[in-house]
């Protein structure tokens, strides 16, 4: 018992990396890919459709951070690991709330 | 266009290699670039920057976090320091002397160059004792340097101060719009005893949640122009992917005296900011 509990841990630690990495991998390779078409769109002078998909590309890029939480927060409450599931969710709510009051300005 | 599309481009690669590897925003580069090379106004270059940070954090982590160089638990558990502190700050943004505070916060990185430049020689820290917190939420970590080809263990220490440290720092982004990933750096890396290069590798991580926020508030407001920071950006997120990859293989030291000079920097502007206004 005393000699499996660390392995067990630390396969845990190692599974919400992999999950996060896939997730921020995603997120800036479509970003990326946005990003390129808005910017290869405007050099060739569609002025109309190339800020909208340099304005998605961003967009998916700002929401990268907070699905990062989100994500976070899920797999520690698979985990039953409440301690961090609870950190999850105060960072969560201080961003919306952070938004809330920054909007208001 | 063409031209200033890809001088813009360049300028952001060059950012996102140097905010990878340093666990910095960036902002450093880009905001002046922005505002003294191309004449635009701060308010553009700001919310630019604040997009760019988002792009350093996600591009780099990717590496990081397939090389277990982030802390995914102490980045959440300071996390919490940063966006509480973030929100209080811009709550009592106005009420507060803002000279005074430049002041402080230049005189804490000063303290921390100092730190910095004493423990220079070391690339690991020895004989670290996990505090009550840390064994409890086991936030010790371990990772294989490339630089020095064989796997460090770690332990965190001084976990409340830690996160009391990130509060602040939190505080100071949401008041004076400064400092990413400067307190967060010096904080993981003196404070709580991490290694330099989990440091960089979990302040990386952490600037992302930090910004995201700002950025969103930065997009309501209209600030973000997407044919300037559409190339910023892809620049930034390219040239944080490559600055990952050349960290991973950096030793501490090196990563280390290319921090100095920031931090130097930093601190004196910041004590000549709060100073001018007197």
């Amino acid at each position: 018992m005393v000699v499996t509990a660390p392995e067990d841990k630390k396969e845990k630690v190692e599974a919400i990396e992999a999950v996060l990495a896939r997730l921020l991998r995603l997120g800036s390779l479509v970003a990326a890919a946005l990003l390129a078409a808005g910017i290869g769109l405007m050099l060739l002078g569609l002025t109309t459709l190339a800020p909208r998909l340099i304005t998605a590309g961003l967009l998916v890029l700002l929401g990268t951070p907070v699905l990062r939480v989100l994500a976070a927060g899920v797999i520690f409450v698979k985990e039953r690991d409440w301690y961090f599931a609870a950190f999850s969710l105060v960072v969560l709510c201080a961003m919306a709330a952070g938004i809330y009051f920054g909007r208001g300005e | 266009m063409l031209v200033t599309f890809l001088e813009i481009f360049l300028i952001g690669i060059g950012a996102g290699v140097v905010g990878a590897i340093l666990g910095l925003g960036g902002g450093i580069i880009i905001v002046p670039a922005l505002t003294l090379g191309f004449g635009m106004s701060m308010r553009t270059a700001v919310a630019a920057s604040t997009v760019s940070i988002i792009a350093t954090s996600t591009g780099a982590a990717v590496a990081y976090l397939r090389d277990r160089l982030t802390n995914t638990r102490v980045a959440i558990w300071l996390e919490m320091g940063t966006a509480t502190g973030a929100l209080s700050g811009a709550l009592i943004a106005g009420i507060v002397s803002q000279r005074l505070l430049f002041i402080l916060f230049g005189l804490l990185l000063s303290y921390s160059a100092y730190n910095m430049f004493k423990t220079r020689k070391a690339e690991l820290h020895t004989g670290v004792v996990p505090d009550a917190v840390s064994r409890k939420l086991n936030l010790a970590g371990s990772y294989y340097d490339k630089a020095l080809c064989h796997r460090v263990e770690y332990q965190v220490t001084r976990t409340i101060p830690g996160l009391i440290i990130m509060y602040f720092s939190g505080a100071a982004a949401g008041l004076l719009g400064i400092g990413a990933g400067i307190f967060k750096v010096p904080a993981m890396d003196q404070v709580m005893g991490m290694p330099f290069k989990a440091s960089t590798a979990t302040s990386n991580f952490m600037i992302g949640v930090t910004a995201a926020s700002g950025a969103v508030v930065y997009f309501a407001r209209g600030d973000v122009k997407p044919l300037v920071a559409g190339p910023v950006v892809l620049g930034v997120l390219i040239g944080a992917v490559l600055g990952a990859r050349l960290m991973v293989r950096m030793r501490a030291n090196l990563i280390r005296l290319c921090f100095m000079p920031v931090i130097a920097y930093t601190a004196i502007e910041m004590i000549y900011r709060g100073i001018k206004w007197w």
